[in-house]
């Protein structure tokens, strides 16, 4: 440790914004390694699912006969699970090695610190999902990228929503969980044991879950005869989102105050 | 200034802080004793906000901290299980706590090289000795060069060369007009630091006053502190 530094003044300054508290956040996600492995995993996930869909050069076996990856939906959804992780990371990493006094001592105001955390981790998850989207898709959809069809262009837009409103799910379940581990293994578990479990003696509620929801948006359900609309599926995702979100706002703000 | 008064925090069967006050004055050091269990922490954790008080108030330059415009540029707080998340790096660790409160990234190094971990600014918390873990939580304090200082435990884990430095610091700190407050067990280092004493028990403060007051009739602060306290030395350990 070096001398003691000679004592100052404090130098005038402007009240703190709520900008500085939206840059402390984005500087908070960029800066977990965490987060970037997500985005590597998301991505390279979805380019390799992009490539065997598009070449169809692997079948998986179904009880009809082998089926094209390109139509199975949850397959093909998986990196998105890989991509909410940084959303989840993004709010559950509040609850490791006791950052989360560290951020109310520089954010007193709790509906300031979660609607700053809130906007950056949705607007990050927006932006990040076109590079971890994109390349896959338009491997698995060259023709029609190509075609500048409008099916391919809303099915894009499709993806995009599925990747933000599951990520502000999991976000959501992080404050609520007060970790990043139980959400991700939850939003993991769901889709690949408890949907399937459920399926067969409760298809008219199992289409209303999260994953299922998300599938049904994007033309990609694993029981079509029950699925939902993509509107449908589009508005029952939302719901999701805005429930986990609003539940965690009030759990934030009466937990930690 | 702090000042707290009446300050009471009671949970189902427990009254962890019952009816407190005391102030620490600018221009001061004034230490915060007690034994484990007393109350010291959940009077920090209310006076920054960080939990609700039953009864009364806990002021810093009479206002609660939740309400202060500037909160690290008016206090700078070390509390035990406040700290980083281990896999960031400790320059990315201060760089948004200033971005929250409008702190220079120049001041990230300033800080860093004050407390001695500008060449090791880089490295992820993870690997960092708890004495280093110390003094970045000591550099996150004193970010916002506040006027008020608030240290549970500041010495915990540095070596005497460290511990030398934070007792001169905050000498130095505190003769400039600053207010701190100091919460430490170690009773040579707070008989040698501080220049007031609060020792609170079960809760309750059961002295205060300078240093002299406090240790008016014992041989040493330590004494002083068992001899009010009701603590023995031995037989537990």
């Amino acid at each position: 440790m070096s001398a003691p530094a000679p004592t100052r003044k404090p130098r005038p300054v402007a009240a703190v914004r709520f900008g500085d508290i939206l840059a402390a956040e984005r500087i908070k996600i960029i800066t977990l390694p965490a987060a970037w492995f997500a985005m590597a995993v998301a991505s390279g996930a979805g380019t390799l699912l992009g490539i065997i869909a598009a070449t169809d050069a692997v079948r998986i076996a179904g009880p009809g006969g082998p089926i094209p990856v390109a139509r199975l939906g949850t397959l093909l959804l998986a990196p998105a699970y890989a991509f909410v992780s940084i959303a989840v990371f993004a709010a559950g990493s509040e609850y490791r090695g006791g950052q989360l006094r560290v951020s109310l001592a520089a954010a007193p105001d709790r509906n300031r610190l979660f609607a700053a955390k809130l906007t950056v981790s949705a607007t990050l998850s927006l932006v990040a999902s076109i590079p971890a989207v994109l390349p896959g898709y338009v491997l698995q959809h060259s023709a029609a990228v190509h075609a500048w069809e409008r099916g391919a262009f809303v099915g894009f837009l499709a993806l995009i929503a599925a990747y933000l409103l599951l990520s502000l799910i999991g976000h959501g379940f992080a404050v609520i969980a007060k970790s990043a581990i139980t959400p991700l293994a939850v939003l993991f578990i769901a889709p690949f044991l408890i949907s399937p479990a459920l399926r067969s003696i409760l298809p008219q509620v199992v289409r209303f879950l999260p994953h299922e929801a998300a599938l049904s948006l994007l033309k990609l359900p694993v029981d079509p005869a029950t699925a939902l609309g993509p509107r449908a599926g589009l508005l029952v995702l939302a719901a999701w989102a805005a429930a986990s979100v609003a539940a965690a706002w009030t759990v934030f703000v009466r937990a930690e105050s | 200034m702090i000042e707290i008064k009446g300050l009471s925090k009671h949970y189902r069967n427990n009254r962890a802080v019952d009816d407190i006050t005391f102030t620490a004055e600018p221009g001061h050091v004034t230490g915060f004793l007690g034994p484990n269990g007393a109350g010291k922490s959940s009077t920090l954790r209310i006076l920054l906000g960080l939990d609700a008080a039953t009864s009364g108030q806990a002021l810093i330059g009479g206002k609660r901290y939740r309400d202060l415009r500037h909160p690290l540029r008016t206090v700078g707080a070390l509390l035990d299980g406040a700290g980083p998340v281990p896999e960031r790096r400790a320059i990315d660790h201060l760089s948004w706590i200033a971005q929250s409160n409008r702190i220079s990234r120049g001041r990230v190094r300033e800080v860093l090289d004050l407390v001695g971990l500008g060449e090791a600014a880089r490295r992820r918390v993870k690997k960092y000795s708890l004495g280093m873990k110390q003094r970045l939580g000591i550099a996150a304090a004193l970010l916002g060069e506040p006027e008020v200082l608030i240290l549970d435990e500041p010495v915990n884990g540095l070596d005497p060369d460290g511990i030398r430095w934070v007792r001169t610091f905050l000498r130095d700190y505190a003769a400039a007009g600053r207010t701190v407050l100091l919460s430490s067990h170690l009773m040579t280092e707070m008989a040698g630091t501080a220049d007031a004493v609060v020792i609170i028990n079960r809760g309750r403060v059961v002295s205060q006053g300078s240093l002299a007051e406090v240790t008016a009739g014992h041989a040493t602060l330590e004494t002083a502190f068992f001899a009010l306290t009701g603590d023995r030395i031995g037989p537990r350990w």
